[in-house]
């Protein structure tokens, strides 16, 4: 191993500790944010004691999870029941080293310039698309593992409803995919970034868009879709036997998958780090470029947690049936239909 | 450094595939199996064929394990009892067939010039196993081949369709009576009165008319 290879492997590992640690720090925040907002909806304060207007709530929670007593049920299949959350917890973030959080960037005071990504490859969305698929294991074994009737339930239905709607969401991308030409993430963000940094896939592909946002909230299991643990129903649903860390982590997951499909559908529909007019002002591959294009992402993607958090507050849960109905015999035809229309507004301009 | 990862993925690999035999509980045999595809997958990665191995990871470990997963906890299977006696002729079978397996192998081993793991590495022509190079080879040269698996996969559809749905097809009119199978609207229509619609067995509509004693004539 040479040493350009070392020096490679540590900015590596410096851009994956940097990443992980604003992305969770994020999320923690996120469900700070949900709980201070869902008061803000239904009239009351939410957390505000811990820390000045309580910004540190999730610490003290953090810490909570940590004391509590770790409950394993008897008659629990010891084993799954451990890896369940493992799943989850490590699917959801494996997700995260594909996503390209900013250009080409040139560090300050070196020469030394590299893409604001931590992994860059040709499958890119695909890679994305089979680890949500893996994330269901975490839910289903969880649910089937803790022996409990309520815990299957919601296992089983959590599996059948991401299956259902991972169709019409992998559906729904494909508008985005003939737009851009390319499965590699990076790419199709370059692609999006003509007209002064507003030639966003949004524009071309509107349904595709809204499909992804419902199927999206769909996959992550949360309001309107959050059968799989409705507490009318199912006490808890698949995470009734888990206490603890085991429970922290499947409510981590949950987040970072709230987190994960935010930043999907900034970066194929709106348009990724691009920013208009920032790179008239700054300059391609300037510091300063960088820097504004990645809070521009960030930005894009906290108005998606705000949306999926402002939808939790407003909107009531599905039954079943009607979650079924939907997926099957609204979304997937809508999805096939936008597909339809990507390709023949491509078809009529190529020049797109 | 490709060498030791070939061993790690291909180890893991061997390794899933020896539980998913051995275990006796049929989730842990399905979750080796999802360990097996796994390791496939990033065996494939290594052999710079990105898109087969995500193709892999979402059709196989993604849809496929998942409702074979869902089916066991559907059903609740248990751990499978040790039959003895039972089948006995096929461990002779498997023996034989695994050793031509061995054979075929070591053949290939044997006459394959430079018989090393380095030979895994790309070497020329990197972007065979990308995405455009796959897609292109799909739509021009394989075309017929790509269109007549899609023909299979429709086959297969209507033929899980016709399953579902035994006891013959169903006029659109048709509502369903518990106890009953099939019954046309007309039967159970308030107009037409209710001594009719009691709960018959019967496997058809056709059947069902017959027991019924309907007249198919008005």
């Amino acid at each position: 191993m040479d040493s350009q290879t070392l020096i490679d492997i540590g900015l590596k590992l410096v851009a994956i500790t940097v990443a992980f640690t604003v992305v969770l720090l994020i999320v923690a925040y996120t469900v700070l944010a949900e709980r201070r907002v869902l008061g803000l909806i239904q009239g009351r304060l939410g957390p505000n004691r811990v820390g000045p207007g309580g910004m540190l709530q999730p610490f003290a929670d953090l810490l909570k999870f940590i004391l509590k007593e770790d409950i394993v049920p008897d008659k629990s299949t010891r084993f799954i029941y451990f890896l369940a959350p493992v799943i989850a917890t490590m699917a959801a973030l494996m997700t995260m080293i594909v996503y390209p959080f900013g250009p080409e960037t040139r560090i300050p005071f070196t020469d030394i310039s590299l893409p604001l990504t931590i992994a860059r490859f040709d499958v890119g969305l695909l890679y994305v698309l089979g680890i949500t698929s893996v994330g269901v294991y975490g839910i289903a074994l969880a649910g089937w593992s803790s022996n409990n009737k309520y815990s299957l339930m919601g296992g089983l239905r959590a599996s059948s409803q991401m299956i259902s709607y991972e169709l019409a969401l992998g559906l729904s991308l494909i508008g985005v995919i003939l737009l851009a030409g390319t499965l590699d993430l990076g790419q199709i963000v370059e692609n999006q970034s003509g007209w002064h940094g507003m030639r966003w896939f949004i524009f071309f592909h509107p349904l595709g868009f809204v499909i992804y946002l419902i199927a999206a909230i769909a996959e992550t299991n949360r309001v309107p879709f959050d059968l799989p643990e409705a507490e009318t129903e199912l006490v808890a649903g698949f995470h009734t036997e888990y206490s603890a860390m085991k429970f922290a982590l499947f409510f981590l997951a949950e987040y970072i998958n709230m987190f994960t499909v935010s930043m999907l559908a900034t970066t194929l529909f709106l348009g990724g780090w691009n920013v208009p007019f920032a790179e008239d002002i700054f300059g391609k591959g300037t510091f300063l470029f960088g820097l504004v294009s990645a809070i521009g992402f960030i930005l894009k993607v906290v108005f998606f947690l705000f949306l999926y958090i402002w939808l939790r507050g407003t909107l009531p849960r599905f039954r079943f049936d009607q979650l079924m109905n939907f997926g099957w015999k609204v979304l997937l035809p809508f999805a096939l239909f936008s597909i339809f229309l990507t390709a023949t507004l491509i078809f009529l301009f190529p020049g797109l | 450094m490709l060498v030791l990862l070939f061993i790690l993925f291909a180890g893991m690999a061997i390794g899933c595939a020896l539980a998913v035999v051995a275990q006796r509980n049929p989730l842990y045999s399905a979750i080796s199996l999802i360990g097996v595809f796994i390791s496939l997958a990033c065996l494939y990665v290594m052999l710079a064929a990105p898109f087969i191995a995500a193709v892999q990871v979402i059709v196989y470990a993604g849809a496929i394990m998942v409702l074979v997963v869902f089916v066991i906890m559907l059903l609740n299977v248990e751990e499978e009892e040790r039959r003895r006696g039972r089948l006995r002729f096929l461990v002779p079978t498997a023996i034989a067939l695994s050793a031509v397996l061995i054979a075929e192998v070591a053949f290939i081993l044997v006459t394959v010039n430079t018989p090393s793991i380095t030979r895994i590495a790309p070497l020329s022509a990197p972007d065979v196993g990308l995405t455009h190079s796959v897609g292109s080879a799909l739509f021009t040269q394989y075309l017929l081949p790509f269109e007549i698996t899609s023909i299979l996969i429709l086959m297969a559809i209507v033929g899980a369709m016709t399953l579902a749905r035994r006891g013959g097809l169903v006029s659109p009119t048709a509502r369903i009576v518990p106890g009953a199978t099939h019954l046309p609207l007309s039967l159970i229509d308030s107009t037409v009165g209710h001594e009719s619609t009691e709960a018959v067995e019967a496997e058809t509509t056709a059947e069902a008319e017959q027991l019924l004693g309907v007249d198919k004539s008005d």
